[in-house]
């Protein structure tokens, strides 16, 4: 019965998101980019193309980092030997 | 690397930058520069309520988490908002339920923590955006510190 009590927003953890929590990467950096872009840039022309390029960028690199990890420990150490 | 044409070397803007504590990026809209305030102002407010709405209040707490509450505390009076929401509606147990967890001491009553309090990674994720947002006001303060106030014939950055 508590499982179909309304959620509190700002009160309660939010646990819709299960195993998919790591697809918060995305809306974190890209709040990273709207602040380092608006005040490193010279001028706000073209601000959310760059905001948009910089979101895209970091999560492909933070994404391949992910995957490189990944693979580092799900092929790679079970190759060791353990003797 | 490109020298940023808006800072200088003159006196420092220790009034914007107080205010940029207050409130986020209301230093560059002192110093004239509204675009750029409020862009910084809505990234870092998003980030921080975006963490308290995936992690709830409990992701900010000055007493159990004090070094992450230290970084979070960069984003300003909002980080104590959320830390007295903390203390005053869920550890008190006026939203929610207390409820005994497990002693770390077996010779003390075991604590009594709320129910709302969790150690999934959605409390984890919650903490780690209000952790980013403060950081990242500590720039933003830092910016309008040494920031050249905008010509005010020249229009607004």
């Amino acid at each position: 019965m508590s499982a179909l009590v309304a959620w509190m927003p700002f009160l309660q953890p939010m646990t819709a998101l299960g195993n998919a929590w790591w697809l918060l990467m995305v809306p974190l950096v890209f709040g990273v980019a709207v602040v380092h872009r608006a005040i490193q840039d010279p001028t706000m022309d073209g601000y959310w193309g760059r905001v948009l390029s910089l979101t895209i960028r970091a999560n492909a690199v933070l994404g391949s980092l992910a995957l490189a990890i990944y693979l580092f420990v799900y092929f790679c150490i079970p190759l060791l030997r353990a003797d | 690397m490109t020298q940023q044409s808006d800072s200088v070397d003159g006196p420092l803007n220790w009034f914007p930058a107080l205010m940029g504590w207050v409130l986020p990026g209301l230093g560059q809209v002192l110093l004239g520069h509204r675009q750029r305030g409020f862009r910084a102002m809505s990234g870092i407010l998003g980030m921080f309520l975006a963490g308290v709405f995936v992690g709830g209040v409990d992701c900010v707490d000055r007493r159990e988490d004090a070094l992450w509450f230290y970084a979070q505390a960069g984003a300003g009076p909002i980080a104590f908002a959320a830390d007295w929401a903390n203390s005053a509606l869920l550890k008190t147990g006026k939203v929610g339920r207390l409820i005994p967890s497990p002693p770390s001491n077996p010779r003390l009553p075991p604590p009594r923590v709320t129910s709302f309090k969790t150690v999934t990674m959605s409390n984890e994720v919650g903490t780690l955006f209000c952790f980013t947002a403060g950081l990242m006001n500590v720039v933003v303060i830092l910016d309008a510190l040494r920031r050249q106030p905008a010509n005010p014939g020249g229009g607004t950055t």
